[in-house]
This record gives structure tokens, sequence and C-alpha cells, in this order.
């Protein structure tokens, strides 16, 4: 097993158009992800993402866009501290490459910098484990949400 | 739950190369590790040291210098751990997935009332 980096593929029914919109646009963000998402999908848009409960404050993660090339290309950095630029050493690094099938899109994902980031690997897997628990908790509200997109791109 | 000190561990690419090492030989001292890595003696026993505190590896003293042996279940364990976060770039990725193929539909249906 490579420590260093996750990989992962996944065919998705859906053009190369609309794939980028949910993987780089804030409110998409929100609802596959983070509770909250504030940052431009701009190349070097800073913002933040959020988990948890914000009325005890939630959690915020720093959020770095690299790269937007619609729709082949969104690459962002997270994990590094406040007032920091993110950049390799100090972030991980998660690019979503889309390359069109017929009328389907491969999504391709990876993200890198666990190695790079050595001892601050543990404070990150920590974050990580939490996320893995808060995908238990807001599970049930995304087929509510799959219908409400629905209904709003039919009308 | 993630344990920290197993993660930062494994953490290091020298000491993932001296667990390899461990595997494939089934047992080795700092002085053997070293020979076949591009560190000192010196900085293997100190990785050596980080990896047993965590129970990754295990000394026996046979002969003047310590033979270490990998602990395969806690090393299982801290595989485990690190599959869970690729686990969670699964469950986005499906989300995502489900999102954007609900989109198209709506798109689909539009366009085709659209045409009627």
């Amino acid at each position: 097993m490579e420590f260093g980096t996750i990989e992962r593929e996944i065919h998705i029914d859906a053009s190369p158009e609309v794939v980028f919109d949910v993987v780089s646009s804030p409110e998409h963000l929100r609802e596959w992800w983070p509770d909250e998402a504030e940052f431009p999908a701009v190349p070097g848009g800073a913002g933040r993402i959020g988990f948890g409960d914000f009325s005890q404050g939630g959690t915020w993660a720093q959020f770095a866009v690299v790269d937007v090339a619609p729709p082949r290309l969104f690459s962002f950095r997270w994990t590094h501290e406040e007032g920091e630029s993110a950049a390799p050493g100090n972030s991980l690094l998660v690019v979503f490459e889309l390359q069109p099938v017929g009328t389907r899109t491969l999504l391709r994902m990876t993200e890198s910098g666990f190695r790079e980031r050595g001892w601050d690997e543990a404070k990150v897997a920590a974050e990580y484990a939490e996320h893995v628990t808060g995908w238990d908790f807001y599970l049930p509200r995304l087929p509510a949400y799959a219908v409400k997109v629905a209904a709003g791109a039919g009308a | 739950m993630v344990d920290d000190d197993l993660w930062s561990a494994v953490g290091d690419p020298t000491r993932r190369r001296v667990l390899d090492l461990l595997l494939s030989e089934g047992s080795g001292t700092a002085t053997s590790l070293s020979e076949q890595l591009p560190v000192t003696r010196q900085a293997v026993a100190k990785h050596l040291i980080v990896l047993d505190r965590v129970g990754l590896v295990h000394p026996t003293t046979a002969g003047r210098e310590k033979q270490f042996r990998v602990d395969e279940a806690q090393l299982a364990r801290a595989v485990a751990q690190l599959a869970d976060v690729g686990a969670a770039w699964d469950s986005r990725l499906q989300r995502i997935r489900r999102i954007a193929e609900t989109i198209q539909r709506g798109k689909d249906t539009s366009n085709k009332t659209k045409k009627q």
C-alpha cells in the first residue's frame, strides 16, 4: 500500500460539465463533504471549509483553490494553518481530473501530501477520522437533497 | 479511532523502508538494516525505537545486537486505519456521483420537455 497518496476513479453517468460543477462549487461541496464551504472557485482563491456543530464554533479547515480548468481539472489544497499560504509541505493536495467517456465522465481523484507532512500526518489523520464520523451522521440528509435538486432542475 | 502515534510511526518514509525490509527478511538488526538503507546505523536504531514504542516491532536479544521482528497484528491495525482515510473518499465520491447523476437526469428531462 502506498501511504503517501490516495487514488480513486469513478464513472459517473453525467456530463463533465455537470460533474465539474459538483466537485468545484462551494454550494455543491457542502452537499458531499463539509457542512460549510466558503471559497472563490478561481485559481489561488483562499477560503475555508467547516465541519460539525457551529453553535459550538465548529471545526474549520483552511482551503485554497489551485487550478480551475472547466470541465477537465479542479484542484485544491487544504489543512494548512490559518494565515499560511497553501504550499507543498504544509497542506494536502486534492486533484479532480475529468475525462469524457461517451456521454459519461470518468472522475479521477488523488489526494497527496501525507508523506511530505511527516509528523503532522497524525493530526491530519485525526481530522480524517472526524470526517468519517461526520459522514455517518450526515448521510441521511442526502436523498432529500437529491430530490430537491431534481425538482429544481426539472422546473 | 485513529491512534496518532501509530500514524506518526508509519508516516516516515525511512521507517516504512525498515518495516518493508523486516517483513521481507523476517528479522534484522540496526546494523543489518543500515547496510541496506542510505542512513547510518544510529539513525536506524532511533527509527527502531519509535517503531518499538508503538508496538510495530519487537526486539529479542540474541547475540550482541537486538534482533527486531515486525508485529504483524499491529501492522494490520495501522494499515486498517490508513484504509479508513481512503474509505472516507469512497463515500464522498459516491455522493458526488449521486448528485451529478441527479442533476443530469433533471437536465435531460427538462430538455425533452422543451423539445415537445
